[in-house]
Order: C-alpha cells, then sequence, then structure tokens
C-alpha cells in the first residue's frame, strides 16, 4: 500500500518537477483534444442536420384519373413496405383543392367549374441512416405500379447532399485519426524528454534494485495526469464554446448544437487515459530496453 | 559469498577484464588497487551484474550470471550496497528522499522507512540534516549519504567504486573508517582505488588488477 502511495505521490510530484515538460505535453494533448472533441461535435451535429434535411426529402406521386379511390389507398399501403420508405401521406381530390386554396387563395371550382386535380401522394424517406442514401431503387420500385402517373422529387439536390455528407464523413473520420495518432505521438516523444532529463533518476533507481514496473510506474502515471488535464482543460473550452456558439447559431437559424457535456468529458478523460497511457508506456519502455 | 569464475569482458573499444578467478568471504574486507582504466569499475559491475561477464560467470549468494534472468537481477541488487565516486545523489530530493528511495523500491511501511533513515543518518554522522539538498553538503558529506544509502538497506555487501576519488586525504581515511565499522557488523565490503597510499597497512586484502587481469595479494 505504501509502494502503491509513493509511486502515486511520484507520479504527481514528477509534474512538478519537471513543469516544463509537463506544460509542454498537457499544452499540446489540451490542443490535440480540443480539436478531437470538435470534430466529434461537429460529426454528431452533421448528422443532425442530414437527419433534418432527409426529413425534407419528399417524392411526390400523382396518379391517374380513373383508378378508384379504393385501389388507390391499397397501393399506399404498398408503398409504406418499400425499403426506405418512412411514412406516405395521402392527398385526396378535396385536399389537394385546399392546398390550392391555401397556395393560391382562390377555389379551383370558382375558376375551371369543376376539380381537375389528380389524386397524389407524399412519400417520406427514412432520415437515419449511416451510409448514402439512394431513393432512386425507391422511385423505380413506386413507378412500376400501373396506377402511377407521374412521380416527382428532387433527384439532383438528394445526390448532391448525400455525396457531399459522405465525403465530409471520410475526412471527419481520417482527421480524427490523425488527432489520435499525433497525440499518442506528442505524448510518447514528451515522456521520452521527460526520461531522458531523468536518466540519473532511472540509473539510481535500476541500481538500488528497483523492477521495471517500479521505474516505469511514476513515468506513466505523470504522462496519464498530462493527458487528464489536457483533457479537462480542452472539455472545459469545448463546453463554454458549444454553450456560446449554440445560443449564437439559434438566435440565427433556431437550430441547437446537439451534445452532452458529461458524454463529451467522459470521451475525453477516457480517451487521454488511453492514449497517455499508451504515449507513454511505449516511451518508458523503449528507454528501458 | 562473490565468487568469479574465469570472467571476461571486453568492451567494444578493446579495454576490459580478462579471465578473472576471484573468491570474496561473506565478511571480507577487500580492496582492488590499479591505475585507471585497469578494469577495477568492469570487476564491480559484473558483480552487480550490470555487465554480464561473456565468457565464465559470476556467482553472488544464489545468483549466478549464467543463468539468471533479466528480472531477477533487481533482487540481487537489493542485497549489495553501492557507493561510487560521483555519488549519484538526486539532486532535486532531500537527502532524506535520497536515501528513502533504496526502502520505498523494496516495498518498507513509511514509519519503517522514517526510522531506518534517521538511523541511517545518524550512523554516518549526518544526523540533522535530513532536509538538506545535495547541493548544500560538502562532498565529504555526499559521500557519506551515498554511505547511509547503500547501508539503509542493510546489505551483505558493500561495493564502493573510487569512493574517494573526490575527497581530501582526511575524509577519505574517515570513509574508510567508516566501511571498517560496517564490516565489522558482519558487512563484506569491496573497494576499488587507484590510491595505494590510502589503503596500505590496514590489514586487508588488496587484490590488485593490471590491464584487465588480475593479481591477487
Amino acid at each position: 500500500m505504501d509502494k502503491m502511495m509513493f509511486l502515486l505521490s511520484e507520479g504527481v510530484k514528477n509534474l512538478w518537477r519537471h513543469k516544463l515538460t509537463a506544460f509542454t505535453a498537457i499544452f499540446s494533448t489540451f490542443l490535440t483534444l480540443s480539436v478531437a472533441g470538435s470534430l466529434m461535435i461537429v460529426g454528431q451535429n452533421t448528422n443532425k442536420v442530414i437527419e433534418y434535411l432527409r426529413g425534407k426529402y419528399k417524392i411526390e406521386v400523382f396518379f391517374n384519373e380513373n383508378v378508384p379511390d379504393k385501389q388507390i389507398a391499397t397501393v399506399v399501403e404498398e408503398f409504406n413496405k418499400i425499403n426506405g420508405v418512412r411514412s406516405t401521406t395521402l392527398i385526396s381530390r378535396s385536399d389537394a383543392g385546399k392546398i390550392f386554396k391555401s397556395q393560391f387563395g382562390e377555389n379551383i371550382l370558382d375558376i375551371v367549374g369543376y376539380n381537375p386535380l389528380p389524386v397524389s401522394c407524399v412519400v417520406n424517406v427514412v432520415t437515419f441512416q449511416n451510409d448514402k442514401m439512394n431513393v432512386m431503387p425507391i422511385v423505380e420500385r413506386i413507378k412500376s405500379f400501373p396506377e402511377v402517373d407521374e412521380v416527382l422529387y428532387q433527384g439532383r439536390l438528394i445526390y448532391r447532399i448525400e455525396t457531399y455528407y459522405q465525403k465530409f464523413v471520410q475526412v471527419m473520420t481520417a482527421l480524427l485519426i490523425l488527432v489520435l495518432v499525433i497525440t499518442v505521438l506528442i505524448i510518447s516523444n514528451t515522456v521520452r524528454l521527460t526520461i531522458f532529463a531523468k536518466h540519473e533518476l532511472i540509473q539510481a533507481l535500476q541500481l538500488i534494485g528497483a523492477t521495471r514496473s517500479f521505474v516505469k510506474a511514476p513515468f506513466v502515471i505523470e504522462g496519464v495526469l498530462h493527458g487528464l488535464i489536457g483533457a479537462t482543460l480542452a472539455a472545459i473550452l469545448l463546453i463554454a464554446g458549444v454553450e456560446v456558439g449554440s445560443d449564437l447559431l439559434y438566435s440565427v437559424s433556431k437550430f441547437k448544437i446537439q451534445y452532452s457535456p458529461f458524454v463529451l468529458f467522459g470521451i475525453l478523460s477516457s480517451l487521454s487515459i488511453v492514449i497517455s497511457f499508451l504515449g507513454s508506456s511505449r516511451a518508458i519502455s523503449r528507454f528501458l530496453k | 559469498m562473490i565468487r568469479l569464475d574465469n570472467a571476461s569482458y571486453t568492451y567494444a573499444k578493446g579495454s576490459g577484464v580478462s579471465n578473472v578467478n576471484i573468491t570474496f568471504g561473506d565478511d571480507e574486507f577487500a580492496f582492488i588497487i590499479g591505475p585507471t582504466g585497469s578494469g577495477k569499475t568492469t570487476l564491480l559491475r559484473m558483480i552487480y551484474m550490470d555487465l554480464m561477464p561473456q565468457v565464465g560467470k559470476v556467482v553472488v549468494d544464489k545468483y549466478d550470471s549464467s543463468k539468471i534472468k533479466p528480472r531477477k537481477i533487481p533482487y540481487l541488487r537489493r542485497k549489495i550496497g553501492m557507493v561510487f565516486q560521483n555519488y549519484h545523489l538526486l539532486e532535486d530530493r532531500n537527502l532524506f528522499d535520497n536515501i528513502a528511495l533504496s526502502l520505498h523500491v523494496i516495498g518498507f511501511s513509511k514509519n519503517e522507512i522514517i526510522d531506518r533513515v534517521t538511523e541511517s543518518l545518524e550512523e554516518v554522522g549526518l544526523g540533522g540534516k535530513e532536509d538538506r539538498y545535495p547541493e548544500e553538503l560538502s562532498g565529504g558529506e555526499q559521500q557519506r549519504a551515498c554511505v547511509a544509502r547503500a547501508l539503509v538497506k542493510e546489505p551483505d555487501i558493500i561495493l564502493a567504486d573510487e569512493p574517494t576519488g573526490n575527497l581530501d586525504p582526511v575524509t577519505s581515511f574517515e570513509l574508510i573508517k567508516l566501511f571498517e565499522e560496517v564490516n565489522r557488523e558482519g558487512t563484506a565490503v569491496i573497494m576499488a582505488s587507484h590510491d595505494y597510499n590510502l589503503i596500505k597497512g590496514r590489514g586487508h586484502r588488496i587484490v590488485e588488477i593490471q590491464d584487465g587481469t588480475v593479481r591477487q595479494s
């Protein structure tokens, strides 16, 4: 127990003894984890944006004039079974008339004497999907029904949005991996600098009979502390930034940034523990070889 | 008991020791004498297994260099107290912490560490200087602190490599007297030195080493 306490206190004291390297390591970890955290928040909120946009994707289906309402209702039921369809809304002739009046301010019956508007249906697609959404198979399937006269959809726009979204996700993932690798290397190299500065201590410990794990422990604890402090500072910066940014964004676009401060802190601190443990273990193990 | 059987070690640059056959008893006091570069340090480093003989072997107690696993070497070193010419005290911690380090490594409790370190500092005449940092001590005091660090774990063997190299003659004689006291209490002492005048006439065994070859007296 006393030995554990000693190793722990050595790790903490080392932070003070190696002030400059500690500052460098903490600052580097803070910077890289701030970038990583920002990427995570942006990634999470981009998902919300794409889900919002997908909610706006609309496929409008117009039916042939001579098809009875009952048959149209059966066809719409079939539409609901198509893979990728979230919901359908049947628009009867009278509904179409009401929509016409709300949009143009005049009654269609007063203009042409009868209601020429066809029965139609709005098909909404699913909003949550990790990979690129392609509405073409849905459109093709709808077109295959003989009762369908015409299908209108925003094909080119949907294709562009989905393509850009996929590219964005790929770039974000690559950036996140790059940032994490850089963090491991920074921590590893900073601990190596500390080790070179403390080679006398390591030599003395080895001469008085310290085992490898006893020599390693304070450096690993010190590395993990660098990571945790860096992660805490990064979390504070990001939470403050998101709170301010979210209010500003909401006042402009009514879009609220989605995130949980606890989850963000949890992810950043866990990430920092793992990467700083890997970085410092790697550095001291290489030195002790 | 320490035994070197036909032990040889040659550095890349060429120097080292060759075919060393020598035994030291459990409570022996022995000097290893020879000029700078003759192989004294190499001999001591082989005993605490910092260097492994390329030919032959070194046996210290139950630890045999030809069979020992690297992870067992720390346990051998816990039985050996080492004193160096350049002290090897850690500048960033005070005397108490420097000496206590040996006991933390072994796993002593906090109270035992306080008792032993205090006792050990009293023994070498540094009582009351626990809070001093190495730079606040004279050369002689620093060397006595090294002896305290070696003694605090009550080792079976003290290996001293040119411990008087940076000390004036009076302080050097005091240090040797201190080693003799330690030896009287049953600890084997092996001390390397290049200064024959310092060790002659003290009644201890002298092992002479020249160009890596041992000649016993």
